[in-house]
């Protein structure tokens, strides 16, 4: 049976109301693109389903599980989490930064090390970001959000993780998180003069942060992403082989397991970041074509759940997890492709890696959760801000 | 404000509606995205996948070259001379190494002589490129190779695998002739950059080997053959995943090289030598095929082919008798008394009268004494030939001048090469009167007189090889034709060679005084005799001894024992067979083998020449019909018969000639 807005009282919060108002068509496309993931990783692996297919099948399943649980949490716990949240994620992204329980993999300081558990709370920490965010937004005005001294806070809000996360140095993540705080903050109504003006700030400052602000290896990212044929055996490497992959691949692929460039491990991070590379050289235009296309309908029904929810507070939290998912989508996307700077950002679902996985799951079981309770207003005014 | 409600309520629209209105414009932004990435996706996949197929082509196949087998060098009965053997070796890839220094250590432990070449071996992988395989040691027994192959996990880097390696059977017996391969050198790409050619990528290869000598160098790029391609599928770190078969090919053998020498008189020939240094060539009389050509000592060249250990290499280079050194084609020396029949030869031309008598009385006057060897009376040539005496080629070249008798010289195949198919040949010197204004003695372009008596007794400028000594006693032989000689009978079985002789500008009837002096020489009585009894019944052989001097010695015994080795008198003998209807021409030289052709030289012919005679069917049946046993003993007779020792040669020759000994019938 469906909820309308006109039900009995009650009705709404029965847990059987509740899952059949859960969006199926999101869940569906999550099952899929976890099953593609699935199955490269079990092509790499050269038809096995360790070191990564296995994991990669057992983890989607317990945080589907998670997921739809996380649906089933009424709006009301999410908006008083929000600044906890925010706050016990930040002071994780703290402890790898200042304490030797971070610790460096890969070039970056970005693993917190819990003794039973490695995670990156750089990835987490995107969660808290889109809370807080919505949570500052819903007890604010119009006004406000489109300009005002009191944006201020938002601005720390976002500014502090990025500037950490920068730090680590872990230029991917930090980028989502300041991509997903200024989109949330265009969504929330911010003023296109300031948007103009913040896109021309970001023009001006951006070449001069390259050239001094940035580690030698990032900044040797972003120039051979300007030219990748320059070094083609060092940090060129990764551009070219992922280009030769994908174009390889023509319109119907090279067969399920037949990648050369993968199989033959050219292909570098092939099972992380470029998991995308062997799903286009292995099933062609078609399969990419698929599977970014699966990610545009997630995204657009995603953005759907957030405008019909009743609650600023849902609409924002929806729409901020939506636009880190399409963030990570284009990015990498743009990556693999050779559009863009290689920058150590996964594809979601389809990338090998728990913490990315976890963040997107739960940011999925919160735009089903807006979903669900998509008629739930919540009180304006009750912030610590 | 939030006290109005009007306000409340358009300020929550506001928000709304705002958010709605970014919300449409985030979906088509993301629509957007998504699009631009299908448009790139479709340019790449769809558009430039052809380019891109190509790249991810290359990148998986990799085209190794495979070294073509070698083509084998046979002698002209078929028996290889030069071949190819498998060779296990053990090879080393340095991107696969975890650290070459352990690795080298642990190699050590199993093969501890690659210790000693650690520093060539550590430089060596160095400057290969990565991933190609650098041998370290090849010819490993097959416990070595095992042992190798046992301990391979250990031993990350390191593998043993088989390959072909040249191999000459037969030891030292062709090194020069045939020659050897070896490992290209800079040297090598440098010559073939310098010609402005491109060196072929083959050369690089570790397993290839270059001809350095002989037929191997002559006819390299013939003997080389094409050199295969295996397409392998490699992984990212070049490790070869797989073997595309269809997109392989095979190397091509070299062509098959055919030679006109024939094994058992090579390997006769260079064993006779023993010790002594020296060259032989045997010749056929009828068409110039070369039978035997060799050089004492020699080397074994398959030291060569894995690259020579420069301790044994010095050994060599720096032997006082130089088994380095193709003697046969580039050791010139004066031809002595061998040199008489061509100074009456010319001397015919000219008009003499073969049965002209010239007084012998052991001197012979011009400006200053020659002394004669000894006083042999009135002597007529073919007399004057048998006794080799000077008295009498001094004359006629006196009466004669230089230029008649370097015209003979020249038309018998002196002071030229021949196209044998190999270099390193010297032509020697024939001087004339021309040769000397081009070449002046202190500023003199004149030609004395007083040169002519040493010219006439093949002394002074004069000097030739052992191959035109074959030659020249072949067209003597021959009697007929201008024989060149030939070695390479076939190249990937085309026949070579073939084109007619030239006529001899001779008559049969000089000719034939020559042959019958010849013939006394190793008759009873000649100069020869003692050491050129064939044992074959009937066929005899007929020669002419020599001796060359190796320095002027003043007064005093020219025998040369006691001498020191270096100081005493070249040896010289030519010598065909048989007598009456000559087949083969043999000519030795032996390098301070003492004075008199008939001692050092002789037997050492004779050897050489009875395996050519018994390998020839029809003189061969000749001989069985006849039965030589009876002729044996009748010669034995002869010599008894005039109070001289049966036995031969050695007696005289002293301990200064020590020939192997010889294992014939009926001695």
């Amino acid at each position: 049976m469906t909820a309308s807005a006109l039900t009995r009282p009650g009705e709404r919060d029965r847990l059987s109301t509740k899952f059949a108002e859960l969006d199926w068509r999101i869940i569906g496309l999550l099952c899929i693109l976890a099953g593609i993931g699935t199955a490269m990783l079990y092509s790499i692996a050269g038809g096995h389903w360790q070191p990564w297919a296995a994991k990669h099948l057992i983890r989607f399943g317990v945080l589907l599980a998670g997921m739809i649980g996380l649906a089933m949490v009424h709006p009301k716990w999410w908006f008083h989490a929000a600044y906890p949240v925010y706050g016990v994620l930040l002071f994780m992204v703290m402890l790898v930064e200042f304490t030797p329980l971070g610790y460096v993999a890969g070039g970056a300081k970005n693993w917190l090390h819990l003794g039973f558990i490695r995670i990156q709370p750089a990835e987490f920490v995107k969660i808290g970001l889109v809370l807080a965010l919505a949570r500052w937004y819903h007890g604010h005005s119009a006004q406000d959000a489109r300009w005002s001294w009191k944006l201020l806070f938002p601005a720390g809000i976002i500014g502090v993780p990025f500037i950490l996360v920068a730090k680590q140095p872990d230029l991917g993540s930090a980028m989502i998180i300041g991509l997903t705080g200024g989109v949330m903050m265009f969504m929330a109504g911010l003023s296109w003069r300031v948007i103009g003006a913040g896109v021309a700030a970001a023009v001006a400052v951006i070449p001069p942060f390259v050239m001094f602000g940035m580690h030698d290896y990032q900044r040797n990212r972003v120039l051979t992403f300007l030219n990748p044929e320059a070094d083609p055996s060092g940090t060129g490497y990764n551009i070219i082989q992922s280009k030769i992959a994908l174009g390889s691949g023509g319109l119907m692929g090279k067969g399920y397991g037949l990648g050369s460039q993968s199989q033959l491990e050219f292909l570098p991070e092939r099972h992380t970041d470029f998991i995308f590379s062997t799903v286009s050289e292995e099933f062609g235009f078609i399969g990419s074509f698929t599977v970014i296309a699966c990610y545009v309908a997630l995204i657009l029904i995603s953005l759907r759940i957030a405008a019909l929810s009743h609650s600023h507070f849902g609409r924002l939290s929806a729409a901020g997890m939506t636009a880190f998912v399409a963030l990570f989508m284009l990015i990498n996307g743009a990556m693999v492709m050779g559009l863009a700077p290689v920058v150590g950002v996964p594809m979601p679902m389809l990338s090998y890696g728990g913490s990315s996985m976890m963040t997107v799951m739960v940011g999925f079981g919160l735009i089903l959760s807006t979903r669900v309770h998509r008629y739930v207003e919540l009180p304006k005014g009750q912030g610590l801000f | 404000m939030s006290s109005e409600p009007h306000i409340f309520f358009s300020d929550v629209n506001e928000r709304q509606g705002s958010f709605l209105r970014r919300t449409m414009l985030m979906g088509g932004a993301t629509a957007l995205g998504g699009l631009a990435l299908v448009g790139r996706l479709a340019h790449l996949q769809l558009f430039k996948s052809e380019e891109f197929a190509t790249l991810a082509t290359r990148n998986q196949f990799n085209f190794r070259q495979v070294p073509p087998p070698r083509g084998l060098i046979k002698d002209r009965n078929g028996v290889v001379i030069a071949g190819n053997r498998p060779s296990f070796r053990v090879l080393v890839v340095r991107d696969e190494t975890k650290d070459l220094d352990q690795t080298l250590d642990l190699l050590g432990q199993l093969l501890p002589d690659t210790l000693e070449r650690r520093r060539t071996i550590i430089r060596e992988v160095n400057a290969a490129p990565r991933f190609s395989p650098v041998p370290v040691k090849s010819d490993l027994t097959w416990e070595e190779f095992s042992k190798v192959n046992l301990h391979a996990a250990e031993l990350p880097g390191v593998m043993a695998d088989m390959n072909e390696a040249r191999y000459y059977p037969h030891g030292g017996a062709y090194a020069h002739v045939v020659g050897y391969v070896a490992k290209v050198s800079d040297r090598d790409v440098k010559a073939i950059r310098d010609k402005g050619e491109q060196p072929p990528a083959i050369l690089f290869n570790p397993g290839f080997r270059i001809g350095r000598q002989g037929i191997e160098r002559s006819l390299d790029l013939d003997l080389r053959g094409v050199e295969g391609g295996k397409r392998v599928e490699v992984n990212a770190r070049g490790r070869v995943v797989a073997e595309d078969i269809a997109g392989s090919r095979p190397a091509v053998q070299g062509s098959e090289i055919v030679l006109t020498l024939d094994n058992d008189v090579q390997q006769r020939a260079l064993e006779v030598f023993g010790e002594e240094a020296g060259s032989m060539v045997v010749m056929d009389v009828r068409n110039g095929d070369i039978l035997a050509m060799v050089s004492s000592p020699s080397f074994d060249p398959n030291l060569f082919v894995s690259g020579v250990p420069s301790r044994i290499y010095r050994a060599l280079a720096d032997y006082e008798r130089r088994p380095l050194l193709d003697k046969a084609l580039s050791g010139t020396f004066a031809p002595g008394s061998t040199f008489k029949p061509v100074v009456g030869l010319a001397a015919m031309k000219r008009g003499l009268d073969p049965s002209r008598r010239i007084f012998c009385g052991g001197s012979f006057y011009l400006g200053r004494r020659f002394a004669c060897l000894g006083r042999h009376g009135s002597l007529d040539l073919r007399g004057a030939i048998k006794a080799s005496c000077n008295v009498y080629f001094m004359t006629l070249a006196a009466e004669m001048g230089p230029d008649a008798i370097a015209e003979t010289a020249r038309d018998l195949g002196f002071g030229q090469t021949f196209d044998i198919g190999i270099g390193g040949q010297k032509a020697g010197l024939v001087p004339d009167r021309e040769w000397r204004r081009k070449n002046p003695v202190r500023g003199d372009t004149k030609w004395y007189p007083g040169e002519n008596p040493s010219y006439g007794i093949g002394q002074g400028a004069l000097t030739v090889n052992a191959l035109q000594l074959a030659v020249y006693t072949a067209r003597i032989a021959n009697g007929r034709k201008a024989v060149t000689p030939r070695l390479i009978k076939s190249i990937g079985g085309v026949e070579q060679g073939g084109s007619a002789f030239a006529d001899l500008p001779y008559t049969p009837e000089m000719i034939q005084v020559l042959r019958d002096g010849m013939e006394a020489v190793t008759a009873a009585g000649g100069t020869g005799f003692r050491n050129s009894q064939l044992g074959l019944g009937t066929v005899k052989m007929a020669g002419k001894t020599g001796t060359a001097q190796a320095r002027n010695y003043g007064s005093g015994s020219r025998k040369g024992a006691g001498r020191p080795w270096d100081q005493k008198d070249h040896n010289l003998f030519v010598a065909y067979a048989p007598t009456d209807n000559p087949r083969y021409a043999v000519s030795v030289i032996v390098q301070h083998g003492g004075l008199g052709g008939g001692t050092a030289g002789a037997p050492r012919a004779r050897e050489a020449m009875k395996v050519a005679l018994l390998k020839d069917p029809e003189i061969r049946a000749r001989i069985e019909s006849a039965g030589f046993e009876a002729q044996e003993d009748a010669g034995v007779r002869e010599a008894e018969a005039r109070g001289e020792p049966i036995d031969n040669g050695d007696a005289e020759a002293g301990a200064a000639v020590a020939p192997p000994p010889l294992t014939e019938p009926g001695q």
